[in-house]
């Protein structure tokens, strides 16, 4: 009986190391970009609107300013948001998962390493969906089947431009109005 | 447990630093408009009765001064600003403006009045330009302060002088420089007046150096802890300290290792200026703790390496050059294409171009010497062609690891001679020129009069070969805290993993000391475990 006990323990405690360990991979993806921040940003933004499923832009973050106004440097971040209400009506519709809004918009982030290369990160929308009940498992499945249209980039295809926000965006805090319908 | 789990992947997310949520903060008040401040010159220009008069050329301000300043003007041309050109006394090439081939508009031969824009110098046009007449000096160009006054390509070094069209064609008007107001407001250089041609060189603003664009002109202090407009606002010449108008710091010999003491005022100093070590020394860190580990890399390391992370961090610089796709018209006109952040990514007249900002350096070992490819050296055809070839190794004593930007592209070159070509591109201002490749677009013409300008031969065939040019980066240093980290250089894939010839604790490595590491600590642990049941073994035997 104590063996059952403690290799059930066991059993537990390893898939939390692992879980633990491996949480950060599961939950985000990072792909690297074969072009530069501002073409990078420039492709997934088209792409988003070409999306369909009433994906719109929402706007453009630039956390890098805010640090250099600040007096330092960092590497290049850009953030794309986009926001579809097909998507995200049912769940704000939803007390039980209403919470779920401090994930909207949808992000994507653009960003340089000390490599010199240009990465994509992103949100695991499926996996995280699931965690929260067939309703946001559903929606959040969609989301991500989307998100994977954002990121197809055909080298073939002429360098887009970037769609800088009007109202207050591609600032280190504002992300301004790009005609979101969120 | 997935619940557990989304929200503890919530909470951190929460937990990240969001600087960027919140708003812009709004600007702080600014402070009441304070009287102008009384000048710190011992001379008030706009007194003097030499300057209160209505000039009509840049010539006859430069009289006027020269009235006063008696040697500025035979200053002025005995330098390198004046002349374009300087005999590096080691390999004994000619260099200079007037002579060196780059990869960017490539030459100054047969584009004068365009390329001139940029001389410190009035009626430059030919190859007969008079280099004696001091009254050809433009002392304005350098030493204005109201911002009115400006030389455009074109003009052989002239200002407008009437109300023109600039460029032409474009609908843009130019007004006329006053030229009296200007006089009668001379300063010291700034970072205005120098960056009026170093921020633009090669064509534009961030097109050359990749540390010298015009954010430079009010910068903050994460861009240059020197120049920060808010904070130290170190002009040029506060580090390229000039004397009799000659300005230490050049890039035909970079001072690579500098290894005298700081500089003190009032002792006799003939070495560059402008180096980090003539105000820092030679040990600059702090010489307790880890930073006094710092100071043992100094015999290694340029302390740009560490210093300036990334350049072009306010604006992408140009990156590559490709001539041999320029000419293309769309109906029969010329047309540009820009990249996805709206700088030029191709121009009829340039060809394809590339853009990129906060630039990761590459790292050479430089001891100051430098050859350059010249008209008439023959290029590599079947590799790169290397405009400017950066010496150095870890042996020498005198050289550091520098970081530079490489900029790379294709130029036009002479099948038959295999070496370099210039083409004709610009002709003077409103000047009808079917030679000039800007005007129509034909490689064979603008290179022909090209190779007649320069005195070299053209044989009527012509390729583009790929070349490289190398730049020092010493501008944009970044605050301390910015300063690459030991691993950045110390790791396997770090900054440093294409230096050759040091040993690099962290990113190299010896096999055969590693496995004898290895087996001595896989030693002592056996070692440890047998003497431990050794012990065990004998006190339950003695028990």
């Amino acid at each position: 009986m104590l063996k059952f006990i403690g290799g059930v323990a066991a059993g537990v405690v390893l898939t939390g190391a692992l879980g633990y360990g491996m949480a950060d991979k599961l939950m985000f993806n990072e792909t690297m970009s074969p072009f530069g921040v501002e073409e990078t940003v420039a492709r997934i933004q088209h792409n988003i609107q070409a999306a369909g499923n009433g994906w719109t832009l929402s706007g453009l973050r630039n956390p890098a300013r805010a640090v250099q106004a600040d007096g330092g440097n960092t590497l290049p971040v850009m953030m794309v948001e986009a926001c579809s209400t097909k998507y995200s009506k049912p769940i704000l519709n939803e007390d039980s998962v209403r919470f779920l809004s401090i994930l909207m918009p949808c992000k994507i982030s653009v960003y340089k390493k000390n490599d010199g290369k240009v990465y994509i990160g992103t949100m695991n929308a499926g996996l995280m969906g699931k965690m929260f009940g067939p309703l946001v498992g559903e929606v959040m499945g969609q989301v991500a089947a989307d998100q994977k249209k954002f990121l197809e980039m055909d080298p073939k295809k002429p360098a887009p431009p970037m769609i800088v926000p009007k109202a207050g965006g591609e600032g280190g805090g504002s992300g301004g109005g790009g005609g979101s319908n969120c | 447990m997935r619940k557990l789990f989304a929200t503890v992947a919530l909470l951190a997310a929460q937990a990240l630093p969001c600087a960027w949520a919140a708003t812009d903060p709004a600007p702080a008040p600014g402070p009441a408009p304070a009287a102008k401040p009384a000048s710190k010159s011992t001379a008030d220009h706009t007194k003097f009765k030499e300057l209160q008069q209505a000039f009509k050329s840049g010539p006859e301000v430069t009289k006027a001064c020269l009235a006063c300043h008696t040697e500025a003007g035979k200053q002025i041309t005995h330098t390198k600003h004046w002349t374009w050109e300087w005999m590096n006394p080691e390999n004994k090439q000619v260099l200079g403006k007037k002579h060196v081939v780059n990869n960017f508009c490539t030459a100054v031969p047969s584009n004068y009045e365009f390329c001139t824009a940029c001389h410190v110098g009035y009626g430059w046009k030919d190859a007969n330009f008079d280099f004696k007449n001091e009254t050809n000096v433009d002392c304005l160009v350098c030493h204005d302060t109201t911002g009115g006054y400006k030389k455009l390509p074109g003009l052989a070094g002239h200002p407008a002088y009437k109300e023109m069209e600039f460029p032409p064609k474009s609908g843009k008007m130019v007004k006329p420089a006053d030229l009296a107001k200007v006089a009668q407001n001379v300063g010291p250089t700034s970072r205005a007046t120098c960056g009026a041609c170093h921020f633009l060189g090669g064509g534009g603003d961030a097109v050359k150096h990749g540390d010298l664009d015009t954010s430079l002109k009010n910068p903050g202090k994460y861009l240059d802890v020197h120049m920060d407009a808010k904070g130290l606002n170190f002009t040029c010449a506060a580090c390229h300290a000039t004397q009799g108008h000659n300005i230490p710091g050049s890039r035909y010999t970079p001072t690579a290792a500098d290894k005298e003491a700081a500089h003190m005022r009032g002792k006799k100093d003939d070495t560059n200026a402008a180096t980090c070590q003539s105000c820092h020394g030679q040990k600059p860190h702090k010489a307790t703790g880890v930073r006094a580990k710092l100071n043992e890399h100094t015999d290694k390391l340029a302390c740009q390496t560490c210093h300036i992370p990334q350049y072009a961090r306010a604006q992408p610089t140009k990156m590559s050059w490709d001539w041999s796709t320029a000419g293309k018209l769309k109906d029969g006109k010329p047309f540009t294409v820009k990249d996805s952040g709206g700088h030029d990514a191709y121009d009829s007249k340039k060809g394809d171009f590339r853009y990129e900002s906060h630039v990761i350096p590459e790292y050479v070992w430089l001891n100051g010497k430098v050859k350059y490819t010249l008209l008439g050296d023959p290029v590599n055809e079947n590799g790169v062609t290397k405009i400017n070839e950066f010496f150095g190794s870890p042996d020498d004593g005198a050289s550091r690891i520098w970081p530079v930007k490489v900029f790379r592209g294709k130029q036009p070159y002479d099948l038959e001679s295999k070496s370099l070509l210039v083409p004709h591109t610009a002709a003077g201002y409103g000047v009808r020129d079917d030679t000039a490749f800007w005007q129509n677009f034909q490689w064979e013409g603008a290179l022909q009069a090209g190779a007649e300008a320069a005195g070299r031969p053209f044989g009527g065939k012509f390729g583009f070969v790929a070349t490289e040019m190398t730049w020092p980066i010493t501008h944009m240093v970044a605050p301390k805290e910015d300063a690459l980290t030991c691993t950045q250089c110390h790791s396997k894939s770090g900054r440093l993993q294409n230096v050759k010839g040091i040993y690099l604790p962290g990113r190299d490595a010896n096999p055969w000391l590693d496995l004898l590491g290895g087996l001595a600590a896989l030693g002592t642990l056996l070692g440890v475990i047998a003497h431990g049941a050794l012990r065990i073994y004998m006190n339950r035997k003695a028990g």
